[in-house]
Formats: structure tokens, sequence, C-alpha cells
């Protein structure tokens, strides 16, 4: 309906009123108008419940309005949201109420006049008391006595004295304690991702002290790798992806975020400071690199480098990732429900949304500088202002041949081909599309500098060469993307439904009332706006983690835990709200949640804690008595046999085979995928297979490029990186079953692993089975699998020794001088190691 | 929701993340002692097991040619006697107040068109010289002229048509119908993604992702040439009766295991290398187009092994009739803006002829064997193409999203029908308009599926193909 229809309708509605009762009179806010709202709206915009975020039992909430704006508009009745819904003609407000008779004329007419009489009220008007949120995960968490029990000799902590309180009501046994050999390979591949040595299964198989396992969890839980395991999983949720997305998709550089988190977790930094840190690093007091590499965390999200696109568009969208992402990573709360509407269910309004956007939308998105301590103590920096200066200098003087190289260059962008065109690096494709003259500056120049480093272009321009040549040499200084907080803070609107072209009222900086208030930690000062004490995203960072929050250690501690047993005390790990599933265990929940804060967010403490557990140490087997009473394990009467992750899934297969290349950090790594990966992209991705040490590094350094992934990580369910993810799915499908068997990468470590067991393994090819079968699986083959190892090698010796031409032909390169005894012998093994790899329990925990 | 889909959904929030293992192994009981039978899998750990709908389908496939880059409507398939009359003029404001584009400015001028146009069929749709091969299916493809669009750059757009969302990430409709009602292919997936022309479509594997939903949904990508999966082929050095030994020995220590420990994921494994070893004799099969007459062939316009949109199309009938679900032909590069390999003369022309004589081939192809009753054929891009030319060396048109033409076939689709009206320089739809939404409800919809129930619960909210819009448009309906 067009403006001017409703506002003729109103109109009419006032015309008919005027000669009424109603406008004869004064009206008297308190006797006619506040019964009137309480009654008609009260029930879903009063205290208990607001939706779209509006409540109306005080004349202030009226104006502040809700998603769609004021409600009312003093001395406008006609232009008032309130007016326009009661009378329920237009097409884009809804009738209010939405049941029942509504409003009669004469009330929407004394409704009207006081609003145009300027909608006056008392000033001390308060609002009705809310009641109380109820909502469990919205209290503090409390310490709860511990239960007792009848087994007292089962639980080794409270965490099993809850357990088994809760099992002994439900009259269900726990599970016995698995196999030692067991409990060894599912402590190493939860702490570290890397198997225990056939060794290191013999020694604790043979330790008979009680604290053995403990020791074990402790060296593990020193272990570097315990800081590439669970960094993995942090940036599972930070999203962390070496390319931008998108369509164009183009390579970034921010694995120093990468080393960062690995570095921080090995350290044991406090989850408070590490969630500080990499919300508002930058805001520190003098803030280390560090510190400022940590705020990657946010930047992370995408960047649309699409021709044409509204960059406030993107930006805004990267906001809201950010919106959402803590949302589910701290609080375990849906904010994105409250971005185009007030939520549905928990009590977050639209504008509270935007009150939270508001503490994320006030920051730069600089790319910084960040070289490792050997490159500066090498003098490289220095080295590299000299460097830069000479070809300064030379450029200078190249701008005397200025129109003999934009000739030079107009002659080669006439040479390029099509095929040519389409492998210029994004960027230049875009400006070598526009015409030479009509290029801004930013693509002249880029188009202008790659042409300069062409082999023509050098040489018949010598000192491009020169140039060229210093450019080479100049040390390389990674760099690292980064948050940077404005001075001048940028306005923050409600997006009425979403729409970010579309401002609703201007908010400030906040958190959901439901949750405790945030500390701002300074006083406006004199010459400071008002806005600098409301509280930024450094005083929101520290609130995330202070330890009144209800919810952010409760979110994080039942992740952990969904991690150690395959499903979380909450399922639903990112909605802890009123739609979220309710804890199986809340006061175990709770313990573990003012545990973490009590032992000062010591997240290796609480991992300790829960694995020395005797509920982590059951064996997992199926039980037939708990297929009806429990078929998904919440009661937690046993463990749970869990795939591996994508990345440990390539890194147990390498380690098995003796190839693994264990360096910690760095850049992203290249190693062998198979042909054809981009034949379904827009632009074709770098990719040359490393062929030293790096193709042999763990999974998680393994470069990603969101548009698409390295297949063997995607396959068994690696994140996408686009958004945060706080759980991964476990698939099992056939082209995960064509990744393990024919994956070059894998094939690679069948063959190493063959030559290792050559060498390592007694020369009996039975015995050889058993030992490989140890080197994967952790553990001893049973009767049943020994007879089936020992049949499989036979078999596989029998046919490579009549068969030496199809032993030769599986072979890897550059083994053609092999005896014909040895060449049967290795064919047979690379058989036999490439069923054990295959083997459902090799990608298993256990 | 439904109680199939209901099961369905709780079947994969519940028990898909924490393992198929209670279900499947419940199903292996059954069949008695903890054998694992030859089939393997069950309709309850296969997540591509047949499911019902929610009511009676007109169809049972989709096959889908997205034309990336936004073919030209005003070149193919909408004269406007007016535009042709404004051609070098300034566009009324009137059209262009407010609007944002990706590359012109509001002020660009109309450009007519140069291509001739005839009524074709007994239905007379309206078809240029561009696509002749389309004219001679013209009363089986009912055209929808006002299609409409919300975004205007390849990437988001791509997205859009294929995901209802111009952000990264949300599950395509190949996932969603496969989630939906599975695939009745037991040895090839159930969602297959064809590609031809010059390079990949913008924005790549998320445009078949299967988002948040399990990764057995998302599209397969199938190369044209060699092997048509990566890692069909077996290792250097091994030969099918090896790889079948080897499946074996992995399969009698799987299912050791599977007793030992009770796990019913084993058995989803121990069917999956099932399914991958078989898959890797289909998959070949499915490629040689030995078994294709001399007549196919050249009715396609198809060369032996030179990869082609005509290739694909006839692969995916071929995929098709080994129950594949849903199938989509990606060709580019119909982004005509202007620049040389870019203009609407010879680069349209050539890819108009890259693709006209495939598409037409397939719905000939699949009605004379009785499979386009049962099967959908879409035909579009991610948007049009503007009235207004481009200010760049030959002729060319900007992204457009107001309005644009798609076609489709089969699958309960109206033949001959010819639906939506734009205005009189083709800017606006302002008859039958159907929008992106509209257009994933009805196929939903022709699939047997509601699409207000086909939903999917993330982060507190159930996810939709068609967000929180989209209706069925009845007209379509034959």
């Amino acid at each position: 309906m067009a403006v001017g229809n409703w506002f003729r309708v109103i109109l009419a509605v006032l015309c008919a009123s005027a000669a009424g009762v109603a406008c004869a009179e004064d009206v008297d806010y308190l006797r006619d108008i506040k019964p009137l709202l309480a009654e008609q709206c009260g029930k879903c915009h009063g205290p208990k419940k607001q939706e779209i975020g509006l409540r109306l039992d005080t004349t202030a909430s009226a104006l502040r309005g809700g998603d769609g704006g004021a409600a009312i508009v003093p001395g406008k009745a006609a232009g008032s949201l309130l007016i326009t819904a009661v009378i329920g003609k237009s097409e884009t407000v809804s009738k209010m109420p939405p049941e029942g008779a509504g409003l009669t004329e004469a009330q929407i007419a004394l409704l009207s006049k006081w609003i145009d009489a300027g909608a006056k009220a008392p000033a001390d008007e308060q609002p009705l008391a809310a009641p109380e949120n109820k909502h469990w995960a919205f209290q503090p968490p409390v310490r709860a006595p511990l239960p007792s029990v009848r087994d007292a000799a089962w639980p080794r902590g409270a965490i099993d004295t809850f357990l088994l309180a809760r099992l002994e009501k439900e009259g269900v046994a726990p599970s016995t304690a698995t196999e030692k050999s067991t409990l060894l390979r599912r402590a190493y591949l939860d702490l570290v991702g890397l198997l225990p040595t056939p060794a290191e299964v013999a020694a604790f198989e043979a330790d008979p002290a009680p604290d053995a396992y403990e020791k074990i969890v402790d060296r593990l839980l020193a272990s570097p790798h315990y800081g590439e395991r669970w960094g993995r999983h942090w940036l599972d949720m930070a999203r962390y992806a070496d390319s931008n997305g998108y369509t164009r998709d183009f390579g970034r550089q921010i694995w120093k975020y990468r080393e960062w988190v690995i570095d921080s977790i090995n350290h044991g930094q406090p989850f408070d400071q590490f969630t500080v840190e990499q919300i508002a690093g930058d805001m520190l007091d003098k803030p280390t690199p560090e510190q400022l590499t940590a705020t990657g965390f946010h930047r992370n999200t995408l960047i649309n480098e699409e021709g044409g696109t509204d960059q406030e568009q993107f930006r805004v969208e990267a906001v809201a990732d950010r919106v959402a992402t803590t949302g589910s990573v701290f609080l375990g709360l849906t904010l994105g429900c409250a971005r185009c509407h007030s939520h549905k269910y928990d009590p977050i309004s639209q504008i509270e949304y935007y009150e939270f956007f508001a503490l994320l939308n006030n920051c730069d998105e600089p790319t910084i500088e960040v070289p490792s301590n050997l490159q500066i103590a090498r003098g490289e920096l220095e080295k590299r202002t000299q460097m830069r200066a000479k070809v300064k200098e030379l450029e200078a003087e190249l701008e005397k041949q200025r129109m003999q190289l934009d000739e030079a260059q107009k002659a080669w962008e006439k040479t390029v081909t099509p095929q040519q065109r389409a492998r210029l690096p994004g960027p230049v494709q875009v400006a070598y599309d526009m015409l030479f003259e009509k290029r801004d500056a930013a693509n002249k120049k880029l188009i202008e500098d790659y042409f300069r480093e062409t082999d023509e272009a050098r040489k018949a321009f010598p000192v491009l060469e020169d140039i060229f040549k210093l450019k080479q040499g100049e040390p390389n200084i990674p760099t690292t993307m980064i948050l940077r907080e404005r001075d001048k803070p940028r306005e923050t609107f409600v997006h009425k439904r979403g729409d970010f072209l579309d401002h609703g009222a201007k908010v400030h900086g906040g958190v959901p009332a439901v949750l405790p208030a945030m500390q701002v930690k300074r006083e406006a000062t004199s010459g400071e706006s008002k806005d600098k004490a409301r509280g930024n995203r450094l005083d929101f960072a520290r609130w995330l983690v202070a330890g009144e929050n209800p919810l952010t250690p409760r979110v994080v501690m039942n992740r952990d835990w969904q991690k150690f047993f395959g499903r979380g005390l909450v399922e639903t790990e990112d909605d802890f709200g009123t739609q979220g599933s309710l804890p199986t265990h809340p006061e175990l929940l709770d313990y573990l949640a003012r545990e973490f804060v009590e032992v000062g967010w010591d997240v290796k403490r609480m991992h300790r804690c829960v694995l020395t557990s005797a509920a982590y140490r059951q064996s997992s087997h199926w039980r037939t008595d708990l297929a009806e009473r429990d078929p998904q394990n919440k009661l937690l009467a046993r463990q749970s046999r869990l795939r591996l992750d994508s990345e440990i899934v390539r890194d147990v297969a390498l380690s098995a085979a003796g190839l693994l290349t264990n360096v910690l950090g760095g850049p992203s790594v290249f190693p062998p995928q198979p042909e054809g990966v981009y034949d379904f992209t827009q632009d074709p991705k770098n990719w040359k297979a490393a062929t030293g040490a790096d193709r042999y590094r763990r999974g998680m350094y393994t470069h990603f490029w969101r548009s698409a992934p390295y297949p063997a990580l995607t396959v068994f369910d690696a994140p996408n990186g686009n958004v945060t993810c706080t759980r991964r799915i476990r698939s099992n499908t056939p082209l995960q079953a064509l990744t393990l068997a024919n994956d070059e990468a894998f094939v690679e470590c069948v063959q190493a692993m063959a030559q290792r067991i050559i060498t390592e393994a007694p020369a009996d090819q039975v015995a050889r089975a058993e030992y490989t079968f140890r080197l994967c699986l952790s553990r001893a083959p049973t009767a049943g699998e020994r007879e089936q190892l020992a049949q499989l090698a036979r078999q596989e010796t029998e046919t490579f020794t009549k068969d030496l031409a199809a032993a030769k032909e599986l072979l890897p390169k550059g083994l053609e001088s092999l005896t014909s005894t040895q060449a049967s012998e290795l064919a047979a093994a690379i058989s036999l190691c490439r069923v054990i790899l295959n083997l459902d329990e090799m990608i298993t925990r256990e | 929701m439904s109680p199939s889909l209901d099961i369905t959904r709780r079947h994969f929030l519940q028990d898909c993340r924490i393992g198929l293992g209670g279900m499947a192994l419940a199903s292996l009981l059954a069949e008695g002692n903890g054998q694992v039978s030859a089939a393997g899998s069950s309709a309850a750990s296969d997540p591509l097991a047949v499911r019902p709908t929610h009511f009676p389908a007109k169809a049972k496939n989709v096959i889908f040619l997205f034309m990336a880059g936004g073919p030209s409507q005003f070149e193919l398939f909408e004269p406007k006697e007016k535009l042709q009359e404004l051609g070098g003029q300034q566009i009324p404001q009137s059209f262009v107040a407010n609007k944002r584009f990706a590359f012109i400015k509001q002020d660009a001028k109309l450009l007519g068109c140069v291509r001739k146009f005839a009524k074709h069929g007994e239905s007379g749709q309206v078809i240029s010289e561009c696509l002749p091969h389309l004219q001679t299916v013209a009363d089986d493809i009912c055209t929808l002229r006002a299609m409409k669009t919300d975004v205007f750059n390849h990437g988001p757009a791509k997205f859009f048509m294929n995901t209802g969302s111009p952000l990264f990430g949300r599950p395509s409709m190949g996932a969603w119908i496969t989630y939906g009602i599975g695939s009745e292919s037991k040895n090839l997936p159930g969602f297959v993604v064809l590609q031809s022309g010059p390079r990949g479509p913008r924005g790549g594997a998320p445009n078949w992702g299967s988002g948040f939903l399990p990764t057995s949904y998302q599209g397969v990508p199938f190369r044209s040439t060699g092997a048509p999966i990566l890692n069909l082929d077996n290792p250097k050095g091994i030969a099918r009766e090896e790889q079948e030994r080897f499946i074996g020995a992995v399969n009698s220590l799987n299912k050791l295991r599977l007793t030992e420990t009770g796990d019913g994921e084993i058995a989803t494994r121990i069917a999956s290398y099932e399914m991958a070893f078989r898959m890797q004799a289909s998959a070949p099969e499915l490629m040689d187009l030995a078994g294709e007459s001399q007549e196919t062939m050249q009715l396609y316009g198809v060369e032996k092994g030179k990869p082609s949109f005509a290739m694909n199309c006839l692969l995916a009938r071929r995929l098709i009739e080994r129950g594949t679900r849903f199938v989509q032909l990606y060709h580019t590069d119909w982004d005509h803006h202007g620049n040389k390999g870019t203009e609407l003369g010879e680069s349209l022309d050539k890819i108009c002829k890259e693709t006209d004589q495939g598409a037409a081939a397939l719905v000939k192809d699949l009605k004379r064997r009785g499979l386009l009753k049962d099967t959908i054929v879409v035909w579009g891009g991610e948007f049009g193409r503007t009235p207004q030319g481009e200010v760049r060396d030959l002729p060319g048109r900007d992204h457009h999203i107001e309005s644009f033409t798609m076609w489709l076939a089969g699958g309960g689709v109206k033949p001959g029908l010819s639906l939506g009206k734009t205005d009189e320089i083709g800017y606006y739809g302002v008859e039958d308009q159907v929008h992106v939404h509209d257009l994933h409800a009805t196929i939903l919809h022709l699939m047997g599926l509601d699409h207000l129930k086909l939903t999917f619960r993330l982060q507190g909210r159930d996810f939709r193909l068609t967000d929180v819009h989209g209706k069925v448009v009845e007209k379509m309906l034959a």
C-alpha cells in the first residue's frame, strides 16, 4: 500500500472519531492510555515478553520502539507505527493485536489524540518488573555437593561420582575399564593426535606403577603436539583458511595466527587471557606482536573481491559473522537469529543484537609484518630498507622511459591469448580486462607491475632486470591480518529486517540484558564523548570471561567434553538457549564450569581431570543391555568409538609409515593431491606438490583454499572454513574408501610403511603382519585376526612370488634394481600394509 | 513435517553425528548373528537410501543445465520493439532510480538487439535465431520470461540460484533433494556435477555443496575425460582382481572387529568399501559411450573423446538412467559485457553453438526414451542482462536481476507454455513473475517435497532451501 493510502485511512478514522465523545475530553495517560495498552498489547509487548523487541508498558520504551523503529512519534499519530498497527490496513505492518476484535474506533481515536498531543507521560514512569528469566543456562553455575554412591570404589574423582550417581539411579552399571593398549591409543589420539609406538604400548603395558597412566597423560599434555591437536579444534571455531573465500578466493597470509594458537595452547595460556587477546589484543596496553597476531581470530572472515561488489555489504557480512561466531563459540547462543528480527525463543531483541554488533563494528582491518626474532637479529629489515631505496632510485630512472614502457606494455597486452589471460593472477586479470586508458591508478599499477616482471619486458629494459633481481633477493618477512580499533567510532544502526541499507535506530555497544552487565573499566574523561565510557571491544572481551558470566565456562567445558566422549553434556553445543537440549548431567556440567574458573581457566588441568576419570577409561564396546535403554549413550555407561578427524587420518597414516615430518608451525604446505581438483574453480589455484620434508607435514598445515579445499580433508568432513564449526560431523562414505585406498598421498604411506616393516619387523611373514598390525592399531591381534593376517600374508607372498611382473608393477619408483626375492617380498608387504591402513580401526580412535 | 521426514531428520540430528551405529547395528542384528549380508547397507545406515516423498511426486530426477555467467534474454528470448526504438538513448529515469549495478552507471544507454526472432511450434514460443535447435522443441519446454533474483554479482548470485542464499555455505538444491528422498543409484553418487567451457563456475564447490547437511549429500564433480571421480582408479600396478582381494581382506578383518565391538559404524564402513568397489566399475561404464548409436551421437553432436557440453548432456541422460537423482551441468561463460571474447556478437554465437544442440537433444532423447515425464530439465543462469549496453569496446550488457528468462521441460512441467511478461523495454517483470525461491519451491513440489517441510535445524533455526519465502507456481504445473 502506498504511503498516501494508509494516511488517508488514518485521516478517515480520525475524522470519524472527531465527532465522537473521546475527542471532546482531554486524554489522561495514566487513566486512559496505560490501561488500554496493558490490556490490548501487554501480553506480547510487556515485561514478560517483547515481541519484535518492543515493550509498551512505559512511554519511554514505546518511544525506543522495536525492530521496526519507534512505535510512537510524539505529535504525529498518523506517522506512528502503533496507530498503523492498530488500524490494521497496512501491507507492511501487521494488524495488532493479531487476534481478537482489536481496538474500537473510539479507542484508536483516543490513542491518536494522546500521541498528537505529544504523548505525554509522567517523568518518573517505571517499567513493570520483568519476571526473572529462569532458563538454566542464564543462572550462575552452582557447585552441588557430591552425591553419595553405593559403589564407592569406582569413582576416581568428582566427575565419576556425578556420573555414577545417575547410573545407579537408572540401575545401570558402568562399563569395565578398557584394555591398557586401547586406553593409551585413545589418550594419544585425543591429546596429541598421533599414534603411540609399539614400544610405548609395550612399556605402558609392562609398567605396574599405579600412576603409570597419569604419568603418560602428563607427558602428553606437555608435548608440543598437544598444541597442534587442540589448536586444530580451535581453528575449526576460528574458521581458519588460507584464502579469502567467495568466488575469486585469492590467497591470504594468516598462518602466524595459527602458530599463535598452537603456541598459546602449548604454553598453557589461561583461557581467559587466550580469549581477551583474540577478541581485543590490539586494545591492550602496548600490545606485543603476539597479542596483535591473536586478533586474527576475527580476521578469518571471508573477503569478496569480485569486480563490482559493494564493499560495505561484505564488511557488514563479516561483522555479522563475528557476532554469530562469538555467540556460538563463547556463549552458546544463536545470536544470528536476532539479525532480522528479535529472537523468537531466547531473550535477545534485535536492538540487543545490534548493540552486540556495535562492539565488533569499530575496527579497521590492517595487515602487519611479523618478522621472526631470527630475521630481526639478522638485520633483515634494514637490509630490505636499503634494497627498496635502491629500487626506488632505479624506478625514478625508469620514469624517463615511461613512453617506451607504455608502448611496450600495450603491445604485450595485444599478444595475450585468452588462455594466457585465464592464467593471469586474478587481480591482474581484472585490470587487464579494462581498457588501457580507463584503468584507475590501482589497476594501472597492478598490471604495470605484472608486465614489468615478464621475461620480454626484462629483456627489453635492462633496468627492469636489475629491479627484478633486487626484489627477488628481498628477505621474506611474513605478514598477518589483525584488528585495529578505530579512534573515531563507526556509527551502528539497527538494520531493518537485516538489510544493511535500511537503517533503523542508532545503537551503542552493549550486551544482552539477560546476562550480567558488562563492567566498563574507565570513566569518561571530561574531553571524552559519552560513548567512550559505554564499553568497547576490550571491555566486552573481559566480560566474556568474567567469572560471573554463566555461559562461557559451561560452553567451553561442554565442548571439550564432546571431544573426549563424542557428544556434549549439552548435545546442542552451540545452543544453550531455550531451544537447545537440556544438559544430561547439569550438576556435573556446573561442577566443571566452576572448577574451570576456580583453577584459573587452566585448560590442561581440566583435560587431565577428564582423562584420568574412570568414565573416560571405560570400554567402548556396545552393550546389549544398553541397546534400548540408552542407544545414544547419554548416560555414559561406556565410552565411544569415534572416527578420527580428517587431519588425524592423514597424521596416523604418515606416522605409521615413518614419513611424518614433525615440525611445528610455519606457513601452510602443499602435499600431493589428485589431478583435476581445480577443473571446477573460477581461477586455477597454485598447487605445486612439495617434494621435500614439507610433503609429509601434519594435516593441519595443509594449505586450505576455501573454494576448492584439499580433497582428502573434506572427504573426511573437515569444516569448510566459511563459518564457525563447533562440532564436526562424522560421515562414512564410499569416497572415503576411494581416498584411503587409492589417493597418492596414502599410497606413498603404504609404500613407505612396507619398506619400514621389512627393515624393522622379523623376517617371518606372519610375524611381520602382526608387527604391522601393532604398529597401526596399537594392540595385539586377537586369535581370529591373527589367523586372517597369517592367511593374508601367505596369500600375498605366494601371489607375488609366482607373478614377479605383478610384484614389480607395485613397487615405488627407484627400486628397479631389487632382486626378484626382494621385489616379491616388498610387493607382498605393500599389499599387507594397504589392507591394514584401510581398516576401520585405523581411522578410528580405537 | 511428515512422519517419514521427521524420522530422517532425527536420524541425522541424533544418529549421524554420533554415528549411524545404533540403527545400523539393529538392522544387522535383524539379519541374524551379526553376520553382514552381501548387500551390507540397510536403509538406516545408508544416507542415500530412497525415502518416501511428502506427497506423490510428478518427477524423479532433475537435470539442471546451468548457463554460468548470465545469458542475455534480449538476444535469445525477449524481442522488445520499444528497446529497438530507444536503442542508443538514455534509459528513462523511472526505471533506474535507486538501482545499483555491478559495472554500468545509471545513465548507460539502451542497447537494441540485432538478432531475429520468430514464433515456433504449435505453442508459438518466441525464440531467437541464436538457438535453432531449441526452436525444434518449443512445444516441449516451458519458458519463464519474468524470472527474478536478488543478487547481481556472479558468485553470490550463483549461490542464490543454487542454495536460495547469497552467502557461502548453504546446502544446494541437489543436496536438499537427495537429503529429502535419497537416490535410486547404488553404484553412483546421487548428485553429480559436470563442467564444460573454458573454466569452472565462479564460487566453485559451494555451488553444489551440502552446507550444513551431511557431506554424503554434496554434489560429486565428474570430469568428462579420464577417471570421472578423484581417486577412482586403482593405484599403479593394482588390477581389478587385486583390488577385489584387497577389499575382501579389509572387510573380513572389519567384520571381526564389528563382532567384537558391536559398533554399527563398522557395518557402514564395510558397505562403503563395497560400494566404492562397485563405483570403480560403474563409473567407467557410465563414461564409455561405445554403446550409444551413431544416430544418438549425432543428435547431441558429440564427438568421441572430445569433452563438450553436448557430451555432458549425453552423460546426464546416462546418469539419470542409472538412478542418479540430480545432475547439474555447468557451462561457462555467458558473461557478455562487451570486451573482446565477451561480446554479444561472435562470442554469443560461439557459446550458443556450444550449448544449443546438446540441450535440445537432451529433451528429445529423454522424451523418446520415455524418461522426460520423470525428469525435470532446467536451463538458465544466475541472472539475466540489462536492456542498457555497456560502455566498452564492443556490444555487451551488464548483470540484470529484475527480469530474465529460463526454461524447464518434463517432469510435470506444462509443455509449450510461455509464462511471464516484462515491460516494454524488458526491464521489470510485470506479469507472472517467478522469483528464484518460487522456482525452488516448484521444483521441490514436482519432486514430491513440500518446501515448507523439508527442513534442517541449525543454530536454533529450521533452515529451508527457500529460506522464509517461495510459493509453488501453479501455472507451471501440467
